[in-house]
């Protein structure tokens, strides 16, 4: 028992206190200028703060800026419109990705390297894919509205300028750039799948698609999970390509939560408010995320 | 289960069209950098045949600052690479070896740190900054940077970590080496596969970052993506030159996509998919 004791003790220090050191710089780095700033953010949501007030002044609102976040109608349609976003592009992103797993995961030189130039779009700067499309998308001289007028379209001002192609063409972008990503978490997810089971459906003379829509697609359900909260998240945070592409028109048409709160702070610098928003994204995006782990825990069991 | 030949030329098809869906659009950027202005936007589009020329990169070096700003984009991006591997691969090592179940949970708090939206973070940082006077310098952008990097890489070296046998370091262990130096000497040089991975992943995301450089840095610390956007809304709208500054800032997703994807997929994945 006193062994033990001292056994748990000395592992404490010894071990642990080892661990421990290694862990400390990023613990306090981390504290300093991640928690700090978002401890600090919580208690500007509860002030009314301008940042072109010459005297700078805070008052305190309490829970004010919540209050009036819940009842303004361009913060509820801008909830609406990250809903739309998010729900097309990663409904879209999943069914492309797992197509172009099943596509492209042969072992064959030809697929090897079709699958390395398809890395480029995520890898990319956001910001660039978004002037590289507001340009194809171009009225004037784009290519895709050029096109889409010889098959017969009418595309008027060009799709990120009428009111219901705005959507459809940021959703197509964020497609794009991040498709490829699903086909790698499914390409992994297809490669850790066992093989005894597709070799007794062969025995029983199942057919490709019985055994791809009775064991591959069951079995692929975690890595489904995972890749639809993760893309979720990420979808969550858009910013640069509708900045570079739309600026979160025509009208709102596609003004995102994230966007809004953006023009909130940065162009009318009402800092409580958009703190408090932000708050509000934070406690979405976190609940997601413990969903997230909770998936990934069970998954290691 | 032989594919029929109907089947095979329908798969070909399907596979050339996704190959030119995704890469007619970086063509489109590579070629009208080397365009003149009226053929740029010919109507119909020239493809294949326009005259060359290096003009919009005459332009992109000389008229605009695109040097100063592919400096600026290095300096951060090394500043937060160096950063993030120096504080996450000591902490992705501890997480990973420690028996305390307080350690091991640590990593979750990371990585809901990973997933905590930009703009929530970047409202009180930008006060903070601004109060202890380090906006428009490299250092506020790196530290932002690095929260998200190296909370990455914690999480990618904690999985990494964990595949790697740990009977090498307990061999050290027993021969009287310290954990410090067990990982130094013995873990450290095993790793080297995995360090790469996550750095390649946070050389990309620091190096596109937008958004905290719009809000933290100065026309003097202005990095490549802010620098296109710069010289694009101008006077006048110079596409050829927004272009040739993009080639730029597209050089390391093409250097990683192309001869480094090994990694970079390793990094794509075990950061994502691994709990």
């Amino acid at each position: 028992m006193n062994k033990s004791i001292a056994l748990s003790i000395r592992r404490f220090f010894i071990e642990d206190g080892a661990y421990l050191v290694m862990l400390a710089p990023l613990l306090i780095f981390v504290v300093l200028v991640a928690i700090y700033p978002l401890l600090f953010s919580f208690r500007i949501s509860l002030f009314e703060y301008r940042l072109t007030d010459p005297n700078q002044t805070q008052t305190f609102v309490g829970l004010q800026n919540f209050v009036r976040a819940f009842s303004d109608q361009v913060v509820i349609s801008s909830l609406k419109t990250t809903l739309v976003y998010v729900a097309g592009t990663v409904s879209l992103e999943l069914l492309l990705g797992l197509g172009l797993a099943l596509l492209l995961g042969a072992e064959t030189q030809i697929a090897r390297v079709i699958r390395s130039f398809l890395l480029m779009p995520m890898a990319l700067p956001p910001l660039v894919v978004g002037l590289v499309w507001k340009a194809l998308y171009n009225a004037d001289f784009g290519v895709i509205p050029y096109y889409l007028k010889l098959a017969g379209f009418n595309v008027g001002r060009g799709p990120l300028a009428e009111l219901n192609l705005a959507m459809p063409a940021v959703i197509l972008i964020d497609v794009w750039q991040w498709t490829p990503l699903l086909m790698v978490i499914f390409l992994a997810g297809l490669k850790s799948l066992p093989t005894e089971p597709y070799e007794a459906a062969i025995v029983d003379g199942a057919s490709r698609w019985q055994s791809f829509f009775y064991i591959t697609l069951p079995l692929l359900k975690p890595t489904f999970l995972i890749a639809l909260l993760l893309r979720t998240m990420q979808s969550f945070k858009v910013f640069d390509t509708i900045y570079a592409t739309t600026g979160g028109g025509p009208g709102s048409q596609t003004t995102v939560l994230n966007f809004h709160i953006y023009t909130v702070g940065m162009t009318f610098f009402q800092m409580g408010y958009a703190a408090a928003l932000a708050n509000i994204l934070l406690v979405v995006v976190a609940i997601l995320s413990i969903l997230y782990i909770m998936v990934l825990e069970r998954q290691q069991l | 289960m032989k594919k029929t030949l109907l089947e095979k030329i329908i798969l070909t098809v399907l596979t050339i069209l996704v190959v030119l869906f995704f890469m007619i659009p970086i063509y489109w950027l590579i070629t009208t950098s080397f365009k003149f202005g009226r053929e740029a936007f010919a109507i119909p589009p020239k493809w294949f045949v326009f005259d060359f020329t290096l003009k919009n990169y005459y332009e992109a070096l000389t008229q605009v600052k695109t040097t100063r700003f592919i400096l600026n984009s290095v300096i951060i991006t090394t500043g937060a690479t160096l950063l993030s591997l120096v504080l996450g691969v000591p902490a992705g090592y501890a997480i990973a070896r420690s028996r305390s179940r307080l350690l091991n949970i640590s990593s979750y708090f990371f990585l809901l740190l990973l997933m905590v939206p930009p703009v929530a973070m970047l409202i009180p940082f930008y006060l903070i900054m601004r109060d202890v006077q380090l906006l428009g310098t490299y250092a506020a952008v790196i530290i932002l940077d690095t929260v998200f990097d190296a909370s990455f890489v914690v999480w990618m070296m904690r999985s990494y970590f964990s595949d790697v046998p740990r009977e090498m370091e307990e061999a050290a262990l027993v021969d009287g080496a310290s954990h410090l130096g067990a990982f130094l000497k013995v873990a450290l040089p095993l790793s080297v596969p995995g360090i790469v991975a996550s750095a390649l992943y946070v050389i990309i995301y620091s190096w596109n970052d937008f958004l905290f450089a719009l809000m933290l840095t100065s026309p003097k610390t202005k990095t490549i993506p802010l620098g296109i956007l710069a010289s694009f809304s101008a006077v006048e709208i110079g596409w050829g030159r927004m272009a040739a500054m993009s080639v730029f800032a597209i050089i390391p997703a093409v250097i990683i996509s192309l001869f480094l994807n090994r990694y970079f997929v390793q990094g794509l994945t075990l950061g994502a998919t691994k709990g």
